[in-house]
């Protein structure tokens, strides 16, 4: 019986142990491979002395060794907190320190430029380095990852978990302060593969071309999908849309997922698109933010024999709603209703069902939803709450999500997406927090207030805009701008600065967001 | 055209357009890939900064990261179109 996320890959490679499961480059690894490497990293991290439940971080490149560890950190009982490789040194610290990490698995190329945070990192006892350069020297004991994955394991093996147990934390932005670490069960994560595999019918013939950072629970989802059905995927970083194109056809990929950004570059008149079939590309899918109609009237034309599926979903329940490909002429700008094994709600503020056409918030049942946010409960508290509109024999013991999503259901009760209930921004399939960019425009010390919004933008969904008020004299908006672009990854840092005397607030004093919007021309729900 | 004189041109609008390009030492062989300088989307604003500023007409085939990797490569391709063209 499969029940951790590691199951799935020794079952798949007992079933195909010649099938190629992983192609990255040149590289290409069968199921039987995989799985090789995965259990002597495993066995290399008890060796360390990983016990269970440690927090073992990945910051690496879209590569094979990624897929190795994460699954390599599942099968040795620890927990895997991948890291975006467009972070920041110091956001990195933030999240090692914040999850207590003891391990953290990288390349020799990366660890020089982490190697001022290191010491911000008390729990930190060992690096674990791909030998792509030389190794800068660390206080830190330091182990090479392919001689880790060479081990070789003991007969016997014995697992430590459950699948209620924590299996990832990954780190999302919300609406105020840092990251937070959303956690995630090996339940969850199965559940995830579970659903997704079935509604887009994934099985062993397909072949899956993963450019989504794993990071990312969409991303992470076409892993967990395609180890569990024996699939093959196609790991790739890309520049131009060209590549992902000659990719679709070398290596004759039938399922492709992406954020709305990726389908503007893919439609751009000199991506190629249109000039070429793709006769093996059974499906895509759309996450991270809605299509714009434009795009997708294109890709409609350029793939006619391609599913077109619109999903909607939040790393705090994987998947949430999703719209069959059938559905899309009638209703394209609809993201569609619950997913397999999963009801989702829309409530009001008091906690009773929105009829159809109001607008209320997006609440999420099943078993996807998160165990809670790393060492926040007051957080979790609010996000994960009893479901008070359960049939008494469920009981209030069952926690429901709530996203901070605002939708409404049409008659027919399929969901459309209307704002965020909080600040929070969401442009190019990322989750932006104002404050985290307003703390850097602070730190330029030539601003005296900030605030930062989402403004409409159709090729990232939403751009984001900061309002600065001058600590004194003038500010030169593109010395900011420069300044931010050196402190933050490139999808926070501002598309527009605008210098103003005063930022509007409300009664309490606090920044008036919604009036800013408003100005900016958006009708939010706020 | 002289080379340098392109290569001055591209370093100008991409330290004008892309904010991480400011604060660094961009010159003509920055890696302006692998370093983030310019992603994706950036590389879009780019070919049409070529398509306009300089007359040549980049086609999808010569979208590909050996054209782009650096202001040099961008400016001898864009020389080579140019001679093509003349």
């Amino acid at each position: 019986m499969d029940f951790l996320l590691h199951h799935m890959l020794c079952t798949t490679a007992h079933r195909f142990p010649d099938k190629e499961a992983l192609v990255h480059g040149h590289e290409r690894l069968k199921y039987a491979d995989v799985l090789r490497s995965v259990s002597g990293l495993a066995q290399a991290l008890r060796e360390i002395g990983i016990k269970r439940g440690d927090r073992v971080g990945i910051f690496l490149e879209h590569s094979v060794a990624q897929v190795i560890a994460i699954f390599g950190i599942s099968y040795a009982g620890a927990v895997y907190v991948p890291i975006n490789c467009l972070l920041f040194p110091n956001q990195l610290a933030h999240i090692a320190a914040s999850c207590g990490m003891r391990v953290l698995i990288t390349a020799n190329s990366k660890l020089g430029s982490l190697l001022l945070v290191l010491p911000k990192i008390p729990t930190l006892e060992f690096v674990v380095t791909l030998s792509d350069s030389e190794a800068p020297s660390t206080p830190l004991r330091r182990f090479d990852f392919d001689e880790m994955t060479r081990n070789a394991v003991p007969r016997t093996w014995v697992d430590w978990g459950i699948s209620r147990d924590l299996a990832a934390i990954l780190y999302t932005s919300g609406s105020t302060g840092k990251p937070k670490g959303v956690m995630l069960s090996h339940a969850n994560i199965m559940a995830g593969a579970s659903i997704v595999s079935a509604y887009l019918e994934i099985t062993d013939d397909d072949r899956i071309l993963a450019v989504l950072p794993f990071s990312f629970d969409a991303g992470l989802n076409q892993l967990t999908t395609a180890f569990q059905k024996g699939s093959c995927l196609v790991l790739m970083n890309f520049v131009f849309a060209q590549e992902i194109l000659q990719t679709l056809s070398e290596e004759r990929i039938t399922g492709l997922a992406g954020v709305p950004t990726l389908w503007t570059l893919l439609t751009q008149p000199n991506s190629g698109l249109l000039k070429q079939s793709f006769p093996d590309l059974r499906y895509i899918t759309n996450t991270g933010g809605a299509m714009p109609q434009s795009v997708l009237s294109i890709l409609r034309r350029a793939l006619p024999s391609s599913k077109i599926y619109l999903m909607y979903g939040l790393t705090e329940a994987f998947r949430s709603t999703y719209l069959r490909p059938e559905e899309l002429e009638r209703r394209p700008t609809s993201i569609g209703k619950a997913i397999p094994d999963t009801e989702i709600l829309v409530l009001r503020d008091d906690g009773t069902r929105c009829l159809p056409g109001e607008v209320g918030e997006l609440v999420h049942r099943g078993p996807t939803v998160f165990m809670g946010y790393w060492n926040d409960p007051a957080l979790t508290e609010k996000t994960l709450q009893a479901n008070r509109v359960a049939p008494a024999e469920v009981g209030r013991e069952e926690k429901v999500c709530y996203s901070g999503d605002l939708v409404m259901a049409d008659d027919e009760g399929f969901f459309y997406y209307v704002g965020r209930r909080d600040t929070m921004i969401k442009s190019s399939g990322f989750r932006i927090s104002p404050t985290e960019v307003e703390e850097i425009l602070f730190q330029s010390g030539v601003v005296r207030d900030a605030a930062v919004v989402g403004v409409p933008d159709g090729m990232l969904g939403q751009a984001i805009k900061a309002f600065v008020v001058p600590q004194e004299g003038r500010v030169d908006p593109d010395e900011l701008l420069a300044f931010c672009a050196e402190r933050l990854p490139k999808y926070m840092v501002p598309k527009f600065i605008e210098v103003i005397p005063d930022l509007p607030k409300t009664n309490s004093g606090k920044v008036d967001y919604s009036e800013l919007q408003r100005r900016e021309g958006y009708e939010s729900g706020l | 055209m002289e080379n340098g004189e392109v290569q001055q041109r591209i370093l100008q609008f991409i330290k004008a357009r892309f904010p991480r390009a400011k604060k660094r030492n961009v010159d003509p062989s920055s890696a302006l890939l692998e370093s983030g300088i310019i992603d994706s989307l950036g590389m879009l604003d780019v070919v049409s900064m070529l398509e306009k500023d300089f007359g040549i007409a980049v086609l999808d085939e010569e979208l590909v990261r050996d054209n782009f990797q650096t202001i040099a490569h961008i400016a001898e391709f864009v020389s080579r179109k140019s001679e093509r063209k003349g």
